[in-house]
């Protein structure tokens, strides 16, 4: 990743949850376009990692830097605002609000935003999700794996420079994994940049082009899938040395 | 049936507001007087309801800003004889800008946290007003100027009308702009709304003064039309009476919420012939809607009520609450 195409960068991240030290002095840089894979075993430190980088945990130590601007403790609507998305490891939609009004809050924080514009392009996305039938549903009354898909839509209704997908396979049928990973190809493909967690590796490998390891709250391999598969320190995290 | 005839239940509204405004003077004072009341607690359950219903914030202040809003306009009138009007105005001010600061500092808490912290609150100010009794006359009661010098209680109930026609306008303005969406994402999921762009804090600081705003326009009418306040109006009581209401008619919809103020207040009156005994039969119904209707005992009603004269097609298809256009504020 050259550095003129740096997206965001977390320089020496440091957060702590008493004394478990959930991410030990992390660096970690996104660059235009990346499609970057994040794994890990259990309590490696990659959600707490994502919410940082995300606005949603001001870390300890170190900073956050987005398009050059160091985000100082800044909200995660603010991160929103300058087109950080994010999913959740456990879904999170507005249970009680339906398809489309899931999609259309993020749309209507947009500055400029008009009711007609943000319901016509939710409808467009809710197509490309093969969600469309379903808009007047509540989001609570989808399976599990059109919640994902919801989610990551109201994530593209932020018009997102940058999306962190946190476990977006966990507990999704085959065939909707499928239809998932095509979509995200699809907008990578479009020019958008991806950060996807996951522990399934298969579907990692299948996405990412450049792969980060953490154990233990450090980041301890970054680079290609090929490579780091072959790293002894990952071998050894993975195996629970 | 035909989808022209959709928004029928607009415009029956409308006839019936009519009719008891046309008709109004046929009531006896006894029963203007429960109708003013009602619609004094119609103001502060619609706004309760969108603090509680709408964001999910279950404050037990609400009456303290109503007992706020009646002392601060009543003592202003007093002191400065300023025009009635104008002390309400003032009340207003002073429930938003408090309700403002309260809303700052509960930002992070939510359910029983929030619950207690603002009874709290309520409390304090109970206390206080109890306590002055240089400024406020304590319990006897701080004897206010009235807003409409007749013994008439007509202009009363047509000033009472008017109030929570406006409120209730204002606040469905509101719940139906995307600020109403915004505040119903926070609602079910304050992460998940502040991902995707809301303001959090600011919408929560926002509802607290604008609902303790309405609060304390309730106070002030209510000062100005019994004629005296005394701090039990701010007190438990009243919040329980209140939570009840909004509750049994349905916190999640102003119209259901104000329904259930009518509802209740009528009926306290209407069984008042059991003394004591009616209250248990409200706390009896309060725990049946709680385990089995959790939307209220209106709020199925009213579903039923805004589909009026809306083909099958259009009412299997529609929405219950999805907002097809922005109306603007």
């Amino acid at each position: 990743m050259s550095a003129a195409a740096e997206l965001l960068r977390g320089a020496g991240l440091v957060k702590r949850f008493g004394g478990i030290v959930a991410n030990d002095a992390v660096d970690f840089a996104v660059g235009e376009g990346d499609l970057v894979g994040l794994i890990g075993p259990n309590g490696s430190g990659k959600t707490t990692l994502i919410n940082v980088l995300t606005g949603h945990l001001a870390p300890d130590g170190g900073q956050v830097v987005l398009r050059g601007r160091p985000m100082r403790g800044a909200a995660a609507h603010v991160y929103a605002a300058m087109g950080v998305a994010r999913t959740f490891q456990l879904t999170q939609l507005f249970a009680r609000m339906t398809v489309l009004e899931n999609l259309l809050v993020p749309g209507l924080t947009r500055p400029g935003s008009t009711w007609q514009a943000v319901a016509r392009r939710a409808r467009t996305t809710l197509e490309f999700l093969n969600l469309a039938h379903l808009e007047q549903l509540h989001a609570k009354n989808l399976s599990g794996g059109q919640q994902k898909l919801l989610e990551l839509g109201r994530c593209l209704m932020l018009e997102p420079a940058i999306l962190f997908l946190d476990e977006p396979f966990a507990g999704v049928h085959p065939h909707l994994r499928d239809g998932l990973i095509k979509r995200i190809q699809e907008l990578h493909s479009a020019g958008r940049t991806f950060v996807v967690v996951d522990h399934d590796m298969e579907s990692i490998l299948r996405v990412s082009q450049r792969l980060v390891v953490m154990a233990r709250g450090r980041k301890i391999a970054d680079g290609p899938p090929a490579e780091v598969r072959e790293d002894q320190a990952v071998l050894a995290a993975y195996a629970g040395l | 049936m035909t989808i022209g005839m959709r928004g029928l239940h607009v415009y029956i509204l409308l006839a019936a507001a009519a009719l008891a405004l046309v008709f109004a003077d046929r009531l006896s004072s006894y029963w203007m007087h429960v109708a003013i009341i009602a619609m004094f607690y119609g103001i502060l359950a619609s706004s309760w309801s969108l603090l509680a219903g709408y964001v999910g914030l279950f404050s037990l202040g609400h009456m303290a800003f109503a007992s706020i809003g009646g002392y601060t306009s009543g003592l202003l009138v007093q002191w400065y004889g300023i025009p009635i009007p104008l002390g309400m105005l003032a009340g207003i001010a002073v429930c938003c800008a408090l309700g403002g600061v309260i809303g700052w500092v509960c930002l992070r808490m939510s359910g029983p946290y929030l619950a207690i912290f603002t009874l709290g609150f309520a409390e304090i100010v109970r206390i206080i007003f109890a306590t002055e009794d240089d400024i406020t006359s304590g319990m006897a009661g701080l004897h206010v100027e009235r807003l409409f010098d007749t013994p008439s209680r007509l202009p009363y109930f047509y000033a009472a009308f008017a109030l929570l026609a406006v409120s209730l306008l204002l606040m469905g303005l509101i719940v139906r702009s995307r600020w109403g969406l915004f505040l119903r994402a926070i609602r079910e999921d304050e992460q998940a709304a502040s991902a995707s762009g809301v303001a959090v804090a600011r919408f929560r600081i926002l509802i607290f003064a604008i609902a303790s705003g309405f609060a304390g326009l309730a106070g002030g009418f209510y000062g100005h039309y019994i004629g005296i306040l005394t701090p039990s109006l701010g007190g438990l009581d009243f919040m329980a009476v209140l939570v009840v209401m909004t509750v049994l008619g349905g916190m999640e919809r102003l119209p259901t919420a104000v329904g259930g103020a009518f509802a209740v207040e009528f009926l306290l009156e209407i069984l008042r012939g059991y003394g004591q005994w009616r209250l248990p039969l409200f706390g009896l119904l309060l725990l049946l809607t709680m385990r089995f209707a959790r939307n209220g005992l209106l709020a199925p009603l009213w579903l039923q009520f805004v589909r009026l004269g809306e083909s099958p097609a259009v009412t299997a298809t529609a929405a219950q609450d999805v907002p097809q256009k922005e109306p603007g504020l």
